[in-house]
């Protein structure tokens, strides 16, 4: 059983070079695409009249005078060593930056889920078993809002609501906890609308299913049957959601990151971008790839360990 | 379910332990959750971090930052003139070609070092090291050598005459002093410096980047203290949650250009509730005619476009009057710039006339204007974040299609639009002086030779072109001043009779302020924020 499941991990694993080498391609490829030159860009942003000399200098000492390929080869020979390259910009490793700003959006999202299963789960129960009374339809009709407002709308939303009317939370910075309800809450509240909407819904499903009568027929407490067995089948399908959560928060902190001035990675990412930081954009997209990979990688086997039908089928297989 | 009467408490439990963990942990320090600014320091906010505050380098260094830290042998004042700063006196010879500056005596580093002739000459090294990176600057491209004549007077040797050398010293960047503690290995500061010393009125004392910077007033400073202790400078990125931090007392003042929205700017103007301030102009928004080829190579055109446009109502009605309206290129300070010159305002019958001498008809039942069958059409090019340039771009639109000219907009990438215009691809293009204080010669300079500010290609198509070029190379090296007077006289007539730039409006710092803060003046710079006159009301 057990080995079907390291077999799995190990499939999974193998595969991730490929994608690593996939992805780094088309970002190296794409960020090619944006129009002007980093030698320019950089030149102009401060404000120095780009002459040809200066241009010339500059990509020689960037390295974007070579030919694209080489600078591929250069840029993957040295990831390779766990080298990522020099900031155009800031002339520091990139690794040295990313991961000294990796903790700070690491602390966001974890924040964020946190966030996100100590709301859900508690909402989507009580909706589910007040299902079609007030209490239902005020928890959904929140759910559906908190999933379709813009993530940067709702930023400003709360810092107008929770830091200059009401003066509980500081509006930008980060520091004391304080410093994190309003970043974290912004990031989790579009996954918590949707989480609450699943988990309603498989909770509904599942106490239609025979084995829920059976048991109260048995004379099993209301509160054990759902704990024990209503909630765990239901948890299964909810880990495959937490593995495309993951990748909402990454994307969502970009934005997050930039209403509340919190010093995390898409704050970073952004003005890589418009600098046209290359070594940082590709650098950052490889990371999060990996990232995402084991992150969904992890919920699949958490998957397996929750639904024995899956090994069952793996071995008939 | 019975269950719900445990979830629902839980949910409110878990809710309001967040909050009072938050409230209850600042108030031990006794402050609220939202902490006001201290009274012994200014606290604003900025979009970017302050960068390694490297004196002799550009980006990521913010020039707002590096002013505090390091200063200038001379510096430029907000009404054209140059005084002494780190030179008390300086004698130029009778050629033009030589400087000779005497160093103040009194000054030393806030690491109490010296400041003398030879750490001056070890900066003035440093940074000649590395020529190609301050190429744009006409001085570095003229500078023989920089040597030391005794332990508080250096000689600076040009191959040429070169007139803005003292405006260029002053510039925030690269000319600027480093203590020699400050000093890499090598003295490479062209890659790192090993630490930021300078002479000027602030000291960093902490700095977590992309957070913060907090510069503290330097005890040793040789010149008017500033009167507060400290200057935190917070990073946030977004113009909106710069003007929430504001309102919500986290941030004693915005200060800037572009710092936050316009509309914000005035939403909090209108409130009643602070106090706002704003500079003397500081640089020009214009539009750039190309007029290598299409329908702007015809002057006529050019001036119909000119006319055609009410300029008071788009620059009241867009930037909420927080801009004024230009009808010359430099605004009346910089020097060489104060000339008469007949404005074009808005006269919208006068650019049909044009139109119509020119031979850009309107047929019967049509709405553009052709000539020979060709349309009336131009392309503008906007940059597409700009929140003042878009809806310029589209007034003008209307504007023009009321005279039977259709204005194509497109909205670009910061760098995409001049690289257009340069390569003849479009007709039209925003654009802005340096401002003070290398303006005007560095507008002419790069008026003259080719590099990015697209000024020389969109002028090819003049019939002068080549002479305004020559009167350029001419008014840069020449040493008569009379004659430098005659020299910008003549291309700043040519450029406005030729209607080679539309001057739209010059732009200022404005500045806005909590009722609690002592009222103080706003520079016309770039650079250089008035920290050391800033206070509050103790």
């Amino acid at each position: 059983m057990y080995e079907s499941t390291w077999m799995f991990c190990l499939k999974r694993i193998l595969t991730l070079p490929f994608v690593l080498l996939g992805v780094s391609i088309l970002t190296f490829v794409f960020i090619r695409f944006v129009p002007v030159e980093p030698a320019e860009v950089m030149l102009r942003l401060a404000r120095v009249a780009p002459t040809e000399e200066a241009i010339q200098a500059l990509r020689e000492e960037l390295g974007t005078d070579k030919p694209f390929l080489i600078q591929y080869l250069l840029w993957g020979k040295g990831v390779l060593q766990l080298d990522f390259g020099t900031s155009f910009v800031s002339k520091l490793p990139v690794a040295q930056e990313l991961f000294a700003k990796l903790p700070a959006t690491i602390e966001l999202a974890l924040a964020a889920f946190v966030l996100i299963l100590g709301f859900s789960i508690p909402l989507g129960i009580i909706s589910a078993l007040s299902k079609h009374s007030i209490i239902d339809k005020i928890i959904r009709f929140f759910s559906i809002l908190s999933v379709s407002i813009p993530t940067f709308w709702l930023g400003f939303l709360l810092l107008y609501l929770f830091s200059l009317k009401l003066g509980i939370f500081p509006t930008n910075g980060k520091g004391t906890l304080a410093h994190l309800v309003l970043p974290a809450l912004a990031l989790a509240l579009p996954s918590i609308g949707l989480f609450v909407q699943f988990i309603r819904s498989t909770i509904i499903e599942e106490l239609q299913q025979h084995y829920v009568q059976y048991a109260q027929l048995r004379g099993l407490k209301n509160s054990v049957i759902l704990i024990r067995h209503v909630l765990r089948n239901a948890a299964i399908p909810l880990t495959s959601l937490l593995g495309m959560t993951l990748g909402n928060l990454l994307g969502g902190a970009v934005i997050v990151e930039q209403v509340f001035s919190w010093p995390g990675l898409g704050r970073y990412l952004i003005e890589s971008i418009m600098n046209r930081d290359y070594p940082v954009v590709q650098s950052y997209v490889l990371i999060i790839a990996v990232i995402y990979v084991l992150a969904n990688l992890g919920t699949d086997v958490l998957h397996r360990l929750l639904d024995p039908h899956l090994m069952m089928k793996d071995r008939r297989d | 379910m019975r269950l719900t009467k445990y979830l629902l408490p839980f949910m409110l439990v878990l809710t309001f332990s967040v909050l009072a963990g938050c409230t209850s942990k600042d108030q031990k320090k006794g402050e609220t959750a939202t902490q006001q600014t201290d009274e012994k320091m200014i606290t604003i906010g900025w979009p970017l971090d302050v960068g390694p505050l490297n004196p002799h380098t550009y980006l990521p260094n913010q020039m707002t930052a590096q002013a505090m830290v390091y200063e200038s042998l001379v510096e430029y004042n907000d009404d054209g003139t140059v005084t002494p700063k780190l030179a008390e006196s300086w004698d130029i010879s009778e050629d033009k070609t030589t400087y000779t500056f005497h160093l103040r005596k009194d000054v030393t580093y806030s690491d109490g070092t010296a400041f003398n002739a030879d750490n001056v000459i070890r900066n003035f090294d440093a940074v000649l090291a590395n020529r190609e990176m301050h190429s744009w600057m006409g001085m570095v491209n003229h500078m023989k050598e920089v040597v030391k004549v005794d332990d508080f007077t250096i000689r600076l040797q040009l191959d040429e005459p070169y007139y803005p050398v003292l405006n260029e010293l002053a510039f925030v960047r690269p000319f600027r002093f480093l203590a020699d503690n400050g000093f890499p290995a090598g003295d490479a500061t062209q890659n790192s410096i090993k630490v930021s010393i300078g002479t000027g009125p602030w000291v960093l004392t902490e700095y977590k980047k992309d957070e913060y910077a907090l510069f503290s007033r330097n005890e040793n400073y040789w010149g008017e203290k500033p009167l507060e202790e400290q200057i935190k400078i917070k990073v946030i990125p977004d113009s909106e949650s710069i003007s929430l931090a504001f309102e919500n007392e986290e941030l004693d003042l915005i200060y800037g250009r572009g710092i936050i929205s316009l509309d914000n700017y005035t939403y909090l103007k209108d409130s009643g509730k602070y106090k706002t301030a704003t500079s003397e102009p500081l640089s020009t928004k214009a539009l750039l005619f190309n007029t290598q080829s299409g329908p702007l190579a015809e002057l006529k055109v050019r001036q119909a476009v000119q006319y055609a446009i009410n300029k008071e109502q788009m620059v009241d009605s867009i930037t909420h009057g927080t801009e004024k309206v230009a009808n010359t290129l430099f605004w009346d300070a910089i020097p060489y710039a104060n000339i008469d010159l007949a404005p074009i305002l808005y006269n919208p019958e006068k650019a049909q006339q044009l139109l119509d001498e020119a031979g850009w008809t309107l047929q019967k039942g049509e709405k553009i204007r052709s000539k020979n069958g060709q349309p009336l059409s131009l392309d503008l090019i906007y940059i597409a974040t700009d929140a003042i340039q878009k809806p310029m771009a589209e007034l003008m639109q209307g504007e023009l299609a009321k005279i039977g000219v259709q204005l194509n907009l497109e909205g670009a990438d910061v760098m995409v639009g001049l690289q257009k215009l340069m390569d003849d691809q479009v007709d039209i293009n925003f654009w802005r002086t340096n401002g003070p204080p290398t303006d005007p010669h560095s507008f002419a300079n790069e008026s003259a030779t080719p590099n990015a500010s697209g000024v020389y290609e969109a002028k090819l198509g003049l019939p002068n072109a080549k002479e305004i070029d020559n009167k350029i190379h001419q008014l840069l090296i020449g040493t008569d001043e009379e004659e430098r007077v005659q020299l910008y006289t003549d291309i700043l007539t040519v450029f406005h009779d030729e209607a080679l730039f539309y001057p739209i409006s010059y732009e200022t710092n404005n500045v806005i302020y909590h009722p609690y803060m002592k009222d103080f003046a706003p520079r016309a710079s770039e650079y250089d924020i008035p920290y050391a006159q800033m206070d509050k009301e103790k």
